[in-house]
């Protein structure tokens, strides 16, 4: 009996140090200090951002630069600014250091003319006659076009609320959508939104994810659709124009370049801000948040539209001081005369 | 980060246990002419339900590299169900397993700034064959299959567009247990050590930079895995020790599990440690007309 009792003692502990001898997959841990967060960070992009090739950036170089300015007794807040330039590096709005202190950022729209002004809306084409709805700004102007302010993606749109929206703008002859400093949200909304100028399924673009670590490791651009609202929904088919500045951005600039391939659609303005990456987030081990493009949102023509969608042809238009001065918004006047001409054209 | 000996270290895993499984019916067992062994006599059976309703806290450590880099840890806690009963067809030599259970575990990183919460479910079926062991009254031997499906999500709140990671888990198990019935002084008492190894299955993961709205678009390419020892190594450990109070018992014990995977480039490594304690009794169900059971032979599952 001693034996048997021996035997099954033996099984069972043979048993449970199976996973002694299971050796899980490693992964690369590092230390609470200014190399091991810097080290972290470095990593996390190497191996998730998306737009290394894109942008042709020479991310071994970059860290090397940057890692040179590492010294042992350096403050958090030294580390913060040396790891917040590294960032700065890949020209990317979604690409953010987070600290308790500090977002880091790369704003591309700061480094162009702002191209829009709110006040001058309201009070020179709406005369602050407006109604608002789901975060969208709408009303009808004196020659008879719609328009409607949509200034952020994050701000959830009710299919009813679009309903009373579209309904109250249907007998006007265009629409005009200022997404103008819009800073993009939810990308769900921008498929709600779309759903209601389309009478078919139209391709809305390509989506590509990193399968790996490598920097060329992508999967196969996969296209997606977007399908037309239901039938009992309130639509609007007749001419469209999109207002644009710089700071229209992420999901601003997905919903532009979609809507950009429909037909009754033009862009008027200066170009989108882009921001076609999809961004995660990771953290170092110190507790600061990273965020990162992580996977492509390719435009209806395949292109990447990180850097952002141009204005349609003959349509890009800077506000002036002098516009702004004299009350007159001239990306919104520019929006006049392509609906008319397209009116005019038949569509 | 993969490791080079990872592959050869999980052959010497696998032949381990496998030896240890084939080895398991020679060890001084005789199941065919066990004298317990009545399963041809024309007695009336009655096999009872075990029934064992559990609580487990304890701590749990949980690395998900779609989420996080960064090994989280915290607490771990379960509610859980089984049932045990020995099967009709051969009471004696088979019996049954339910386990059921729904844990939520709260873990946060190094620095405590982050949350993750994790919520699962879990169901499993087995059938064991029993053999009871003639050197040592009161022990019983069980090895035999089962097929667990367990699924829920990580939620990590800080994160934007990879915040959730959604897990589902089809696997099919080997199982083995010891029970040992004794006594302390006077009070009986029931030792039990069970292990459950799942070798094969099937299991979700999104792709390494995959968010979950791509999935929702339509783009499931590549989610699906076939789980085995290559990419995949979970493993529970149950040690209980029920003490018979009368008609209901209590049960204390230790739950170990380990779930470990490791594909699509993605790292995923859940372990908890918990400390286990419950009540569990033995019910027996009266057909309409029958007023009593105590003629009938009595094969409990467990005790």
């Amino acid at each position: 009996m001693k034996g048997f009792l021996s035997t099954l003692a033996i099984a069972i502990l043979c048993i449970m140090l199976l996973p002694v001898f299971q050796s899980c997959h490693k992964y690369e841990e590092f230390a609470n200090d200014p190399e091991g967060n810097f080290d972290a960070l470095w990593t996390i992009i190497d191996q998730h951002y998306c737009f290394f090739e894109y942008k042709d950036i020479d991310w071994n170089e970059v860290g090397q630069r940057y890692r040179a300015q590492l010294l042992p007794e350096m403050t958090n807040e030294e580390l913060f600014d040396v790891c917040a330039q590294m960032l700065k590096e890949l020209k990317d709005g979604h690409t953010n250091l987070i600290s308790s202190w500090d977002i880091s950022r790369y704003w591309i729209w700061e480094q162009y003319p702002e191209n829009y002004d709110e006040r001058l809306i309201d009070q020179y084409y709406l005369n602050f006659n407006f109604r608002q709805a789901s975060g969208i700004k709408y009303g009808i102007l004196s020659n008879n076009i719609g328009y409607m302010h949509y200034g952020d993606f994050g701000s959830s749109i009710g299919e009813g609320n679009l309903d009373n929206i579209l309904a109250y703008l249907a007998s006007c002859d265009g629409l005009v959508i200022d997404v103008r400093n819009n800073g993009g949200g939810y990308l769900t909304n921008v498929e709600k939104l779309v759903a209601r100028f389309t009478t078919e399924r139209i391709l809305a673009g390509y989506i590509s994810h990193k399968t790996g670590p490598g920097h060329d490791e992508f999967s196969e651009p996969y296209a997606y659709f977007f399908d037309p609202a239901e039938d009992t929904r309130i639509k609007f088919l007749k001419p469209i124009v999109i207002l644009t500045n710089r700071a229209s951005y992420s999901a601003t600039n997905n919903f532009v370049s979609i809507m950009k391939s429909i037909s009754r659609v033009r862009v008027v303005g200066d170009s989108t801000g882009g921001g076609s990456g999809m961004p995660f987030t990771s953290e170092l081990p110190n507790g600061w948040n990273v965020r990162f493009s992580a996977c492509s949102i390719l435009d209806p023509q395949g292109n990447e539209t990180e850097f952002g969608t141009a204005p349609s042809e003959g349509c890009k238009v800077d506000m002036t001081i002098d516009d702004i001065a004299s009350g007159r918004d001239s990306i919104l006047e520019k929006a006049f005369e392509v609906i008319n001409d397209m009116i005019a054209a038949g569509l | 980060m993969t490791t080079s000996n990872n592959t050869t270290n999980r052959i010497v895993a696998i032949i381990t246990l496998s030896l240890l499984v084939a080895a398991m019916p020679l060890l001084h067992v005789n199941a065919a002419n066990n004298k317990h062994d009545t399963d041809s006599l024309p007695v009336k059976i009655e096999r009872p339900v075990n029934s064992a309703f559990t609580f487990d806290i304890g701590g749990a450590q949980i690395l998900d590299t779609y989420l996080t880099p960064i090994k989280y840890t915290g607490m771990n806690m379960r509610i859980g169900y089984e049932r045990m009963q020995a099967m009709k067809f051969s009471p004696l030599h088979w019996i049954s397993q339910i386990d059921a259970g729904i844990d939520y575990q709260k873990v946060k990183n190094i620095p405590r700034t982050r949350t993750m919460h994790s919520l699962m479910l879990e169901f499993q079926w087995g059938m064991m064959h029993r053999w009871h062991i003639d050197c040592l009254q009161g022990l019983q031997i069980m090895a035999g299959g089962s097929t667990r499906f367990r699924g829920g999500a990580l939620y990590n709140a800080a994160n934007s567009n990879n915040p959730v990671s959604a897990k589902l888990h089809w696997s099919i198990n080997m199982q083995g247990m010891a029970v040992y019935n004794t006594h302390i002084r006077n009070l009986p008492i029931t030792l039990r050590y069970e292990a459950t190894l799942p070798f094969i299955g099937a299991f979700f993961s999104p792709e390494y930079g995959q968010s979950f709205y791509e999935i929702y678009l339509g783009d499931r390419r590549n989610i699906v895995h076939c789980g085995w020892w290559g990419n995949r190594f979970d493993m529970r450990n149950l040690f209980t020790v029920d003490l018979h109070f009368g008609r209901t018992s209590l049960r204390l014990g230790y739950r170990g599990e380990i779930e470990t995977s490791f594909v699509n480039n993605l790292n995923c490594h859940f372990f908890t440690h918990s400390a286990v304690i419950g009540i569990s009794g033995e019910w027996l169900t009266l057909r309409p007309g029958e007023k009593t059971i105590e003629k009938a032979r009595i094969i409990s599952a467990l005790y």
